[in-house]
């Protein structure tokens, strides 16, 4: 079953992390703290703190590779005399210090600048640009230099080479050294300086981290065997190293011919570069680094510069044992993602040895099982075992169970999700790419009907990894995790490009499959075989292919992709919605056709409404309580970013599938939507109250929330809460878990409405009561009948109760609506009579004649020899108020033993007699036939069976007066009425079984529904007594229904009230905490102070700011 | 590709794009296999999306090329499959005899196809896995699809009681289905080949001449649009076995 449509709302958020949300958030830019996290790959807990702009200065020996291979622009930024300087944008967040040359890379606003358009690179910085992100942890020294032209210059020591740097006394040899100038002003430097000091001391905390995860680290290796490094040393006691866990290669061989891939001399110049530039956690990227990943990784690296450039790397850091720790946690445990692991494991890159081996095939599994178990939204998507087996190649299980988050959460955004709408949505992208580009080939793909995305799909799903020669797909992987999922396109667009010719004498389906396929099996071939030059001559295609890619698609930047992502999500996630919603109806079993596909649409959508809002309102509400408990320690940046630490890092386990039951609460929620009678009479949360949330919003921006939907309820109206429902929701819950899937409420729906039989709604109704399912129903049920039937009247029926409902009969006079009303009323009061006019007694032989005899007399207490229960032959009697409930007030004094000392005694001779009927002492019941005599026996009724409940249900075109105050509908019978009833102070009334309280002078209205209220009242008087009797005489199990469900209520208003309140409390805090960071007056003036002090030492040469020994 | 079609007459061949549909592991991917390969095995191929395969299909007066598009077994693909039935002249919707709940989901498909996909595609339910069921007679096993209906139906009776029959979905329930909603019907096995070039043959022959135009020329789909009508009055199971010339394969 497809219960989709949720998960779909959700995904929506997270289509594309840096576009604009559609929901509440009216804020159509992605957030600062988004754009900074996707430009430098950090986790999620990462905000920007501080940005200053500054020029990155490398010492000189930096530049022996930084610069030897650029021959163009940047000439002057480079060739000065100390070193190499890059001007771009110093940040600084929680954790990290990062620097880049380019503005943005992941941003929605990045775009190649003008001059670098037409050759698509960014002059080999690549959109990642020039820079830096450096853990704090990985920073050992900050000193503050004296400098002529810089106010401000800071020069960073970092611990590169940490891991084995134990035994290195003072050695400043692979101490990295770079120099940063702040241009800023002299506040904005010194409050940079100040942020950084602050994370440094944080920051020590993480330094064992970094030990570990450095020290898995290929590089590491790789620079421990160097020549220079053991020579400063000089320490040859020292054990040789351990070869890090490189991936299945380092047992499997990697795939490919080293010597033709010219692996030795990848390794050699990048040791080169690694060694001046810092490694891992403290890798520096030059020019050159972004030429050494477009030649191809060389293999044992090549894992971890995937870390380094997708950010994998720092999700590890963040917590390195997460992997082991989830494989433990959730060790022996089953799930359907698990068995559908299980058969895909061999057939995951089958080709490849590692994966015919126990081993391959048992890190497969582990890795996937792990991240099923972190991100169960996603759980396991066929393709994740492809893209995984890959990865194994090239790295141990840790850093690709990391990778693949980063794959599922950023960079492959929505791809493997349950609806894969981003999978979906990339295709259509990449549709409208080639249309705007290649419009010639689009058009004849489209004569002749060659659906692209078809063949295009298994390229995005699995990163070429299935359809390119593996050595060749891995080169694409190279230069995707560094420059983002536009390199998927890119190369997209390039293949079809090149096999333009080719492709457009394809016809069908089959041929141009075909055609791609031979491409795609000769890349290694020359791509200009017969060319005189012999260099052109060595170019390979799949060279050809980089090259086309990424020059003449250069224009094809991440910008472009959002922009097309969010003009067709719209488009794309309706399709995958009723896809889903058609499915879903169509899977709702046999009884669900009893209803019209439009009305099955409806309560799907219903349905998933109500779940979906009551879901999103309840992380409200708890996002509420744990900021109001987290207010005091909250860090002051996340009330500012408006994001808490709380969005988890990895694969977003708060996600979870979406709810597909429906709880009591949510099925009254349902019912108000639809029925209006299921609304309450005594709304408890005041319509001030949302009002008075929206001042609260200023996180509203950022957590989606809507201030309206704070009330418990939502925007819609409350829903009463009577026992009929509760009845109608067992019924419903066919399942007996408590709870009402779709299909458990279609079922319920098809039974109340998908009837026009008159027979089986009367059956339905007294099923309802027939607690046992022993076909009777006894003195109580009658007496519960009742009180429904008055409930679910009270509002009266629009047009239903006469048999030809006419849009006429809408409009009519309000005489004629009181009229039917009325009719309803006494309709009730003689089913009453009636029902114990026949009941059976419970004893056939006992007290037969008697109860009968009486029973025959029984008129609930009407003191003249009308039939039915109230007189309303003369409602407009000139004597209105006390008259006619007079008659019904007569009946409270009844009592199960006639008194002698009744105050009402005139009549008492008939409350006597109607005892009996009531004595609990004799128990009686109606049968089946015997309900169904006395509802055809009244004409008001049996419509009321025939059509007007099932009519009171409205699935289509019901826009239930929601924003209406439900106190005007509580005086009411009918829209007519409503407009009479605006009097003040209407609307007091109590109880959640609808016994109102009408503040008099309303004539006739007034009157009226003080005559419901009273019949309500009668019903409920008569229950009490009962219940009264039963106690005293100690047989009784007791109703204590009524009781409960007044102490829910009272129950629920508290909690209410404690919520407003609350929400109080949180915001006040928060406020108070913005305004500390806003306006600190006390710390402020301490960092001037410092500041000035700061200055004062800044005259000798070289001052720390701050400085670590660890 | 086996191109064991290849004709001595120069017969009119035509290309149909054929999609399978049904629940995973109903042996989607073993029919595909069977009909091009004649084989049976475990599927190696990582199938992402969906798989591409063809075969021609040898008629007395015309040859047709299957393309025939295997989707990928996972629920979560189910989203992706209007992709792939856009435009398919023919449907296979395949469901396990020995699991209830694949015919369900078959009817899913049926209704699914019927409302979205080319109004006049021709449809076929096909329930795999006939061998699971007991006791069939293996004489049987190579007649159309009627005969084996009718032998299928005949057991059903003494299988209330289970036995060691795996069948769950009795042949009788499939086939009113089917022929309420004019669908082809085949009980077939992929393992033993049982009718399963049968039913590749009983689509080439239900598909009308009228939407075929040469190797699916240029607006063969509109023709499929207007031809609707009389495509579905001619898809009543019977009318359709006509000639029983088997594919080449
Ligand atoms: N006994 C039996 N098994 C079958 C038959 N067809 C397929 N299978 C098995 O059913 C499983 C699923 O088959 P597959 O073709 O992958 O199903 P798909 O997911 O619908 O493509 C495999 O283990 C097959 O070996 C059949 O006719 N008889
Ligand atoms: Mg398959």
């Amino acid at each position: 079953m497809f219960n989709l449509s949720n998960l779909v709302q959700k995904a929506q958020q997270f289509i594309d992390p840096t576009l604009s949300i559609t929901g509440p958030s009216s804020d159509r830019r992605p957030s600062k703290a988004t754009l900074f996290r996707h430009q430098f790959r950090l986790p999620e807990t990462q905000s920007p703190l501080q940005e200053i702009t500054a020029e990155l200065t490398l010492s000189p020996h930096h530049s022996t590779r930084g610069s030897s291979g650029e021959s163009t622009s940047h000439a002057q930024e480079r060739d000065r005399p100390q070193g190499n300087h890059y001007v771009g944008k110093l940040h600084l967040s929680e954790q990290y210090l990062c620097f880049s040359t380019q503005g943005s890379s992941f941003l929605n606003t990045a775009s190649l600048s003008a001059s670098s358009a037409f050759t698509g690179q960014t002059h080999g910085a690549g959109p990642a640009g020039n820079g830096f992100i450096l853990p704090l942890c990985a920073i050992r020294r900050v000193e503050r230099l004296h400098s002529q032209s810089y106010m401000f210059a800071l020069a960073i020591t970092t611990w590169n080479g940490v891991s084995d740097g134990k035994a290195k006394p003072g050695s400043a040899a692979s101490g990295q050294k770079l120099t940063i100038q702040l241009a800023g002003s002299r506040i904005q430097c010194e409050r940079f300086c100040d942020g950084l000091k602050r994370g440094l001391r944080e920051g020590v905390r993480e330094v064992e981290n970094l030990r570990a995860v450095v020290s898995e680290c290929y590089s590491e290796y790789l620079l421990s065997e160097d020549g220079d490094d053991k020579k400063s040393h000089g320490n040859e006691d020292r054990k040789p190293r351990e070869h890090p866990d490189t991936g299945l290669g380092m047992v499997f061989k990697y795939p490919g011919n080293a010597r033709k891939l010219r692996d030795a001399t990848k390794i050699r110049l990048w040791r080169e570069y690694l060694r001046e530039n810092g490694r891992s956690a403290t890798l520096i990227r030059q020019p050159t680094f972004h030429k050494l990943i477009r030649v191809g990784l060389p293999n044992r690296l090549r894992g971890e510069i995937w870390e380094l450039t997708s950010g994998s790397f720092f999700l590890r850091l963040q917590n390195p044992k997460l992997y082991i720790q989830t494989l433990t946690k959730f060790s022996g445990q089953e799930s359907l993602a698990i068995d559908e692991i299980e058969k895909d494991l061999n057939r995951s890159l089958p080709e490849y040895p590692g994966f015919q081996s126990e081993e391959g095939i048992g890190r497969l599994r582990r890795v996937l099982t792990a991240y099923s178990w972190t991100n169960e939204e996603v759980g396991y998507c066929q393709a994740m075992n492809i893209v995984v087996a890959a990865l194994l190649i090239y790295m141990s299980e840790s850093q690709a169970f990391f990778l693949l988050s980063i794959l599922c959460d950023r960079l492959l955004p929505g791809y493997y999700s349950q609806t894969m709408y981003g999978t979906l949505l990339d295709q259509r992208v990449f549709e409208s790419l080639v249309e705007k580009t290649m419009p010639i080939l689009w058009d004849h793909l489209a004569k002749n009907d060659v659906q692209l995305s078809v063949v295009s799909l298994p390229w995005f799903l699995s990163l070429y990894i299935n359809s390119m020669p593996l050595i060749f797909a891995f080169r694409v992987l190279d230069v995707f995790f560094l420059e983002g999922p536009k390199v998927l396109f890119q190369i997209g667009l390039a293949i079809l490009r090149i096999n333009g010719e080719e492709l457009l004498d394809a016809t069908d389906d089959g041929t141009f499959i075909s055609v791609l396929k031979s491409y795609f099996a000769r890349l290694d071939e020359s791509a200009h075989p017969r060319s005189e030059n012999p260099k052109l001559r060595a170019v390979t295609r799949f060279q050809e292919l980089m090259v086309v890619a990424f020059k003449e698609f250069a224009g094809i930047t991440q910008n472009t992709i959002s922009e097309q992502r969010s003009k067709h999500k719209g488009a794309v996630l309706e399709n995958i919605e009723s896809f889903a919603k058609r499915t879903s109806i169509r899977n709702l079993g046999p009884e669900s056709k009893r209803l019209s596909v439009i009305d099955l649409g409806f309560l799907y959508d219903r349905f998933y409404e109500v779940l979906y809002e009551r879901q999103q309102r309840d992380e409200i509400m708890q996002h509420e309580a744990e900021r109001k408990a987290k207010a005091g320690r909250m860090k002051a940046t996340e009330v500012v970013s408006g994001f808490s630490g709380n969005n988890p890092e990895v694969g977003r386990v708060a996600l979870g599938p979406s709810p597909t039951q429906m709880d009591y609460d949510g099925f009254r929620e349902f019912l108000a939507g639809i029925a209006k009678w299921a609304v309450t009479d005594s709304p408890s949360s005041p319509p001030e109250l949302n009002g008075d949330k929206q001042n609260h919003s200023y996180f509203g921006g950022s957590t989606r929330s809507r201030s309206t939907t704070i009330s418990p309820w939502g925007s819609g109206p409350e829903p009463a809460d009577h026992e009929f429902m509760k009845r109608l929701f067992r019924r419903w819950d066919t399942d007996m878990n408590n709870t009402l899937s779709l299909q458990n409420v279609v079922t319920g729906f098809a039974q109340v409405k998908g009837t026009k039989d008159i027979m089986s709604n009367i059956s339905y109704f007294f099923e309802l009561y027939d607690d046992d399912g022993d076909g009777r129903v006894d003195r109580d049920g009658i007496l519960r009948i009742s009180e429904a039937l008055l409930f679910l009247s009270r509002r009266g029926f629009e047009g239903n109760l006469s048999p030809s409902p006419s849009l006429h009969d809408l409009a009519t006079s309000p005489e004629r609506r009181e009229n039917r009303d009325e009719q309803f009323l006494s309709s009730i009061s003689a089913f009453i009579r009636r029902c114990f006019e026949y009941a059976d007694p419970d004893h056939a032989a006992n007290q037969v004649r008697q109860a009968a005899a009486d029973l025959a007399s029984f008129s609930i207490g009407s003191d003249n020899d009308s039939e039915d229960l109230v007189d309303l032959s003369d409602p407009a009697s000139p004597k209105p108020n006390p008259s006619s409930p007079r008659l019904l007030h007569t009946k409270i004094p009844l009592s199960p033993t006639p008194s002698t000392s009744n105050p009402l005694s005139p009549v008492k001779a008939k409350a006597t007699a109607a005892n009996l009927a009531l004595d609990p002492n004799n128990p009686l019941h109606i049968t089946l036939p015997t309900f169904r005599m006395v509802i055809l026996a009244d004409e008001v009724l049996e419509t009321f069976f025939e059509s007007g409940f099932s009519a009171s249900f409205r699935l289509l075109d019901a826009p239930q007066p929601s924003h209406a105050s439900s106190s005007s509908n509580l005086t009411t019978f009918s829209n007519a009425a409503a407009r009479n009833a605006l009097a003040p102070g209407a609307g007091a009334s109590v109880g959640g079984a609808g016994v109102g309280v009408v503040p008099p002078g309303k004539g006739l209205r007034g009157m009226l529904d003080n005559i419901v209220s009273d019949g309500m009242r009668v019903a409920a008087e008569v229950r009490r007594r009962m219940d009264e009797a039963q106690r005293e005489e100690g047989e009784g199990e007791g109703e204590k229904g009524h009781v409960e469900e007044e102490g829910e209520e009272e129950g629920r208003d508290g909690e209410l009230l404690e919520g407003a309140e609350t929400a109080d409390v949180v915001v006040g805090k928060g406020a108070g905490v913005v305004g500390d960071l806003l306006g600190p007056p006390g710390e402020g003036k301490k960092e001037g102070e410092e500041g000035v002090k700061g200055r004062q030492r800044s005259v000798s040469e070289a001052s720390k700011i701050l400085e670590f020994e660890r | 590709m086996a191109d064991s079609g290849a004709t001595s007459a120069p017969k009119p061949s035509s290309s149909v794009k054929l999609v399978l549909l049904g629940e995973a592991a109903v042996g989607k991917s073993s029919l595909v296999m069977r009909f091009v390969n004649n084989d049976f095995q475990e599927n190696k191929e990582p199938t992402i999306g969906a798989a591409f395969l063809t075969q021609k299909c040898n008629l007395p007066t015309r040859t047709i090329k299957f393309e025939i598009w295997d989707t990928a077994g996972q629920e979560r693909f189910a989203s992706l499959a209007p992709m792939y039935y856009r435009n398919a002249q023919a449907a296979l919707v395949v469901y396990d005899i020995t699991k209830a709940s694949s015919l369900q989901k078959a009817q899913h498909w049926v209704a699914e196809l019927q409302r979205q996909a080319s109004p006049g595609i021709v449809i076929a339910l096909v329930g795999n896995k006939f061998d699971l069921a007991s006791a069939n007679p293996a004489s049987d096993t190579s007649t159309g699809g009627d005969d084996a209906d009718a032998t299928a139906t005949a057991e059903e009776e003494e299988d209330v009681d289970g036995e060691s029959d795996a069948r769950k979905v009795p042949t009788k329930t499939a086939k009113a289905y089917a022929d309420e909603e004019a669908l082809l019907f085949f009980e077939t096995s992929a393992k033993t080949g049982l009718n399963v070039a049968e039913v590749f043959t009983a689509i080439a022959n239900a598909i009308p001449e009228t939407s075929l135009k040469g190797p699916r020329g240029v607006g063969g789909q509109t023709n499929l649009g207007r031809q609707e009508d009389s495509a579905r009055v001619n898809l009543t199971g019977a009318n359709v076995q006509g000639p029983k010339e088997g594919c080449a394969c």
